[in-house]
C-alpha cells in the first residue's frame, strides 16, 4: 500500500516539476527579445531516496533551484569593449561635425574667401584709381572676416553641444546608477537565502555595460552579491545600497579648456565641497565628448586664432606703410584690438576703411593715384611663407588644418566601425550561450509536456490500484 | 554552436544594414559624381583638392589680370607707334628742309606750322587715355602728364602687374623716359624697369636708394650706377651723395634725369630753326631726331617683348588652369563606370541577402508543431 501512495506522491511531484520546467520555458520564451536577458532552466535533481531494507528506493525528482547560463568573463569584457565603442562613437560623431566646418567639398568655405581676399587685392592692383576695385577689396575683406567668424562660432556651438550632451550623459550615468543601488538592496535580499536573483542580475549586468558605454568604470562584487562602482579612479558612484551623483557646472577656462565650458563634480558626502573630476574621466561616450570638446576643438580654435591673427598681422604691417588714395598713410586694415586669442572670432576690418574705401592704401608713396605697389605687396602675401620660419604659407596652414581634421575623422570612423564589429562578434558569442532559441525552447517544452502527461498517466495508474485494492473486500 | 534566435536576427539586421550602407554611399557618389565628399573620405585627396582650388582661383585672376594689362600694353604700343609716325615725319621734313636745293625761307616757315602741329600732336599722345587713366603718367594716372611746354607732370612710376605666383610685369612706360629721355643712357638703351617688390622690406630698400630717382642722387653720372642698375636689386650703393630721407617719409616723385633725348625739345628746336631759316639749325636737329625717333622705337620693342612675355604667360597660365581642373577631377570626381558596377554588384548582394535571410528566419519548431 505504502508503495502506491509513494508512487502518487513520485507522481504529483513530477507533475509539479513539470509544470515549473514549462513555466521557466514560457518565461524564456515571453523573455526572448528582452536585452541583457540570460535564459534560465531549472536544476531537477533526484529526490533523497527512501532505505528500506536491502532496497534503496529512489523518491524521484524535485525542482532543486532556477539557474541562468551566464559566462561572467564575457559579460565583463562587453563591458570593456561596450566602453571603448562608446568612447569611439562619440568621438567619430564630434569629429563628423568639425569635419563640416571645414568642408569644402560641396560648399566653398575659408580657403575660396581666402583667395577672393587676396585676388581683390590683384584687381586694386590692376586698376588703384578705381572706387569699383577698392570697395571689391573691402567686401572680400568682410567676407573674409565674416567667413572667420562662422568657423569660429560653428567651432564653440560643437563645444556648446558637446556640453549639452555631457550634463544629458551624466544625467544617464546618475540614474543607472541609482537603479544599480536598488538592484543591489534587491540581489542582496533575495539571495539572502540561497535563491539566485537571476532577473535582478540580468538587468543589472545589462545597467553595467551601459554604464560603461558612457564612462569608464570600475566594478567590483562584494560577498553580498553587492556591486561597488566607482568612477574617474576616485569616485565611489554606488556601494551597497548606496549611491552618489556626479553633477555639471560652467568653470572659468583652463589650459586646454574653453572658459564657460562644463566640468564634472563629484561629491563624496552631501556636505563635502564637489571635487573637479574632469581630468581623470577617462573613456566611454563622456570621455570621447570631453577629449574632443577640449582637446581637438581647441587645437582647431587655436589654429584659426592664429590665422586670422598673421593674416592681420601681415596685412596691417604692409598696409600701415602704404599711401591711400588722398596720400595718407598709417591706416590700418584690420581692427587691431586683440591678440591671438580669439582672433578669429574679433577679426573685423577697420572702421577706417569699412567707412571709406578710399582709405585702401595701394600705393608706396603719396599723391601717387596709380600706384599700385602696395598692392602688390599684399597680393604676394598670399605665397608668402609666414609660418615655420617661412616654410609655410596662409593657404598652406588652413588647408593643413582640412587634412588634419580629415584624417582625425577618419581614424575614428574606422576605429569605430572595427569596434562596432568587435563588439558585434562578442554580443553574439554572448546571445549564443546566453540567448534563448524559439527550436530549443519548443523542444523542452514537448519534452515536459510529455513528461506531464507521463506523470499524470503515473497518478492514475497508482489511482487504479488504490481502486483494485479498495474493491478487494467485496469480491 | 548554439544558434539563440536573437543572434539569427541581428546578424540579419547587421548583414543588410551593412549592404544597405554601402548601396547608399555608391548612390550618392553615383548622383554627386564625387569620390570625396568630405576631408575624412581622403584627408590627403581632399588638402590636395583644397591647393589645387586655390591655385586655380588665382590662375583665373591672374588672366583677368593679364588680359588688362596686354590692353594697357597694346595701347601703350599703338601711341608709340603713333609718336614714332610723327618723329618720322619731322624727319622726312627736317631733311627736305635741309639744304637749299629744294627749300628756302618761306617753305621752312610753311613746315615750321606743321612741325607746331606735330608738336601739338606729340603732346597729345603723351596724354592720351585709356579708360579714365592717362596712360604715360608713371603712377600719376589722373593728371595730363605733359603740358603745352612739353614739360613732364608725371612721375617715373612703373604699374608692375602680379601676373603670376613669383611674376610681375609693367604695364605702362612712364612718359619722363619716352618723352624725354629720362632713365635711358646715352647709348640708347632703355634702363631694366625696377622689379616690383614682394614685401615691405624690400619696397623700403627701393625707396631709400634703389630706384635711380631717389632725391639727392642726381650729381653722380647716369652710367656710373649702370652695373647695380641691371643686377636688377638694388641695394643702398655706397654713394656719398646725402642720405635719402628717412623711411616713414617718403621721396615725392622727381622726374628722371634725362639721359637720352627729349623729344619736344628736338621738335621745338627744329621749329624755331625752321622759323629763324636757320639751315644749319635744322642740320643739327637731324641728328637728335634720329637719336629720339631710335628712343621711341627701343622703348617700343621693350613694350612688344612685353607682350610676348604676357603671351607666353598667358598660355602658360590657361595650360596651369586645365591642369588644376584635372588634377581635382582625378582627386575628387568618382569612376563612374567602377561606381555603376559597385552597384550592381551590391544591388546583388543585397538581394542575395535579403533572400536567404527570409530563409533562414522562417522556419522554426513552431512551423511543424501542431
Amino acid at each position: 500500500m505504502s508503495r502506491i501512495w509513494s508512487m502518487m506522491d513520485v507522481g504529483r511531484r513530477s507533475l509539479a516539476n513539470s509544470q515549473t520546467a514549462l513555466q521557466t520555458t514560457a518565461h524564456n520564451v515571453a523573455n526572448k527579445s528582452t536585452e541583457g536577458y540570460s535564459r534560465q532552466r531549472v536544476d531537477i535533481v533526484t529526490n533523497q531516496p527512501v532505505g528500506e531494507g536491502r532496497l534503496r528506493l529512489g523518491m524521484g525528482a524535485k525542482a532543486s533551484q532556477v539557474n541562468r547560463t551566464n559566462n561572467e568573463y564575457l559579460e565583463k569584457q562587453l563591458e570593456a569593449e561596450g566602453n571603448y565603442l562608446g568612447y569611439h562613437t562619440a568621438r567619430s560623431e564630434m569629429l563628423g561635425r568639425v569635419e563640416q566646418v571645414y568642408n569644402e567639398q560641396v560648399n566653398k568655405g575659408l580657403n575660396h574667401s581666402l583667395g577672393n581676399f587676396f585676388n581683390s587685392f590683384r584687381e586694386l592692383s590692376n586698376n588703384p584709381e578705381s572706387l569699383a576695385t577698392r570697395t571689391a577689396v573691402k567686401e572680400s575683406a568682410e567676407f573674409l572676416t565674416k567667413d572667420f567668424n562662422r568657423v569660429h562660432t560653428q567651432l564653440t556651438e560643437i563645444q556648446n553641444d558637446a556640453d549639452f550632451r555631457i550634463s544629458l550623459k551624466v544625467e544617464e550615468i546618475n540614474q543607472t546608477t541609482r537603479e544599480i543601488a536598488q538592484l543591489n538592496a534587491k540581489v542582496q535580499t533575495v539571495e539572502l537565502n540561497g535563491t539566485p536573483a537571476n532577473d535582478e542580475r540580468d538587468r543589472r549586468e545589462l545597467l553595467v555595460k551601459k554604464l560603461g558605454e558612457k564612462v569608464s568604470i570600475k566594478s567590483a562584487e562584494g560577498k553580498d552579491g553587492m556591486l561597488t562602482i566607482s568612477v574617474a579612479g576616485t569616485g565611489v558612484l554606488v556601494s551597497g545600497h548606496s549611491q552618489r551623483d556626479l553633477s555639471t557646472a560652467a568653470t572659468p577656462g583652463r589650459n586646454g579648456k574653453r572658459e564657460g565650458n562644463i566640468d564634472v563634480f563629484y561629491k563624496s558626502t552631501d556636505h563635502s565641497t564637489p571635487v573637479n573630476i574632469t581630468k581623470q574621466i577617462k573613456g566611454g561616450e563622456l570621455g570621447g565628448l570631453l577629449e574632443v570638446r577640449d582637446a581637438v576643438v581647441n587645437e582647431f580654435i587655436g589654429g584659426m586664432d592664429t590665422l586670422a591673427y598673421k593674416i592681420a598681422e601681415e596685412v596691417n604691417m604692409a598696409h600701415v606703410q602704404g599711401y591711400d588714395r588722398a596720400g595718407r598713410t598709417g591706416n590700418a586694415f584690420f581692427e587691431t584690438s586683440y591678440g591671438v586669442d580669439g582672433a578669429a572670432e574679433n577679426l573685423k576690418v577697420s572702421e577706417l576703411v569699412s567707412n571709406d574705401v578710399g582709405r585702401i592704401a595701394a600705393g608706396a608713396q603719396p599723391d601717387a593715384p596709380g600706384d599700385n605697389r602696395m598692392a602688390n605687396v599684399l597680393s604676394g602675401l598670399q605665397f608668402k611663407g609666414v609660418f615655420n620660419d617661412g616654410k609655410t604659407t596662409l593657404d598652406d596652414h588652413y588647408n593643413s588644418m582640412v587634412g588634419k581634421i580629415g584624417i582625425e575623422a577618419q581614424r575614428a570612423n574606422s576605429a569605430q566601425e572595427s569596434q562596432a564589429d568587435i563588439l558585434g562578434q562578442l554580443k553574439n558569442l554572448r546571445e549564443s550561450i546566453s540567448g534563448v532559441s524559439i527550436d530549443e525552447e519548443m523542444t523542452k517544452m514537448i519534452e515536459f509536456q510529455k513528461s506531464f502527461d507521463a506523470s499524470a498517466r503515473l497518478v492514475r495508474t497508482a489511482d487504479e490500484m488504490m481502486d483494485t485494492v479498495l474493491s478487494l473486500k467485496r469480491m | 554552436m548554439r544558434i539563440a534566435d536573437k543572434m539569427q536576427y541581428e546578424q540579419v539586421k547587421t548583414n543588410v544594414g551593412k549592404n544597405r550602407t554601402t548601396m547608399s554611399e555608391l548612390q550618392n557618389q553615383a548622383a554627386t559624381q564625387k569620390r570625396v565628399t568630405k576631408p575624412s573620405d581622403d584627408p590627403l585627396a581632399s588638402s590636395r583638392v583644397l591647393a589645387n582650388r586655390i591655385d586655380l582661383q588665382g590662375n583665373k585672376q591672374f588672366s583677368k589680370s593679364l588680359n588688362y594689362a596686354k590692353s594697357f600694353l597694346e595701347y601703350t604700343d599703338q601711341s608709340l607707334g603713333d609718336l614714332s609716325e610723327v618723329m618720322m615725319r619731322a624727319k622726312e621734313l627736317a631733311i627736305s628742309q635741309a639744304n637749299d636745293a629744294g627749300a628756302n625761307e618761306d617753305s621752312r616757315r610753311a613746315v615750321a606750322i606743321e612741325i607746331e602741329q606735330l608738336y601739338n600732336q606729340m603732346v597729345n599722345i603723351g596724354n592720351r587715355k585709356l579708360g579714365d587713366r592717362f596712360i604715360f603718367g608713371g603712377f600719376r594716372t589722373q593728371a595730363a602728364p605733359f603740358d603745352t611746354k612739353g614739360e613732364y607732370k608725371g612721375d617715373p612710376g612703373e604699374m608692375n602687374i602680379h601676373i603670376d605666383k613669383e611674376a610681375f610685369l609693367a604695364m605702362n612706360v612712364p612718359g619722363g623716359r619716352v618723352f624725354l629721355g629720362a632713365g635711358i643712357d646715352r647709348n640708347g638703351m632703355a634702363k631694366p624697369t625696377t622689379p616690383q617688390a614682394r614685401s615691405i622690406e624690400e619696397l623700403e630698400v627701393q625707396k631709400m636708394g634703389g630706384q635711380p630717382q631717389a632725391p639727392g642722387r642726381g650729381q653722380g653720372p647716369v652710367e656710373a650706377r649702370e652695373p647695380a642698375s641691371i643686377l636688377g636689386f638694388k641695394g643702398p650703393t655706397p654713394d656719398p651723395a646725402p642720405k635719402a630721407q628717412p623711411q616713414s617719409v617718403p621721396a615725392p616723385p622727381v622726374a628722371e634725369e634725362p639721359g637720352g633725348v627729349n623729344l619736344f625739345r628736338v621738335i621745338k628746336d627744329l621749329e624755331i630753326a625752321l622759323r629763324t631759316n636757320d639751315k644749319a639749325g635744322v642740320q643739327d636737329t637731324l641728328n637728335h631726331l634720329d637719336d629720339g625717333l631710335n628712343q621711341v622705337v627701343l622703348t617700343r620693342a621693350q613694350v612688344g617683348s612685353r607682350g610676348t612675355v604676357l603671351d607666353n604667360f598667358m598660355q602658360t597660365l590657361e595650360k596651369a588652369k586645365v591642369d588644376n581642373q584635372i588634377t581635382i577631377s582625378q582627386l575628387e570626381d568618382a569612376d563612374i563606370f567602377s561606381t555603376v558596377s559597385d552597384i550592381t554588384k551590391t544591388e546583388n548582394t543585397l538581394q542575395a541577402t535579403l533572400q536567404t535571410s527570409g530563409k533562414l528566419i522562417q522556419p522554426s519548431l513552431l512551423d511543424f508543431l501542431r
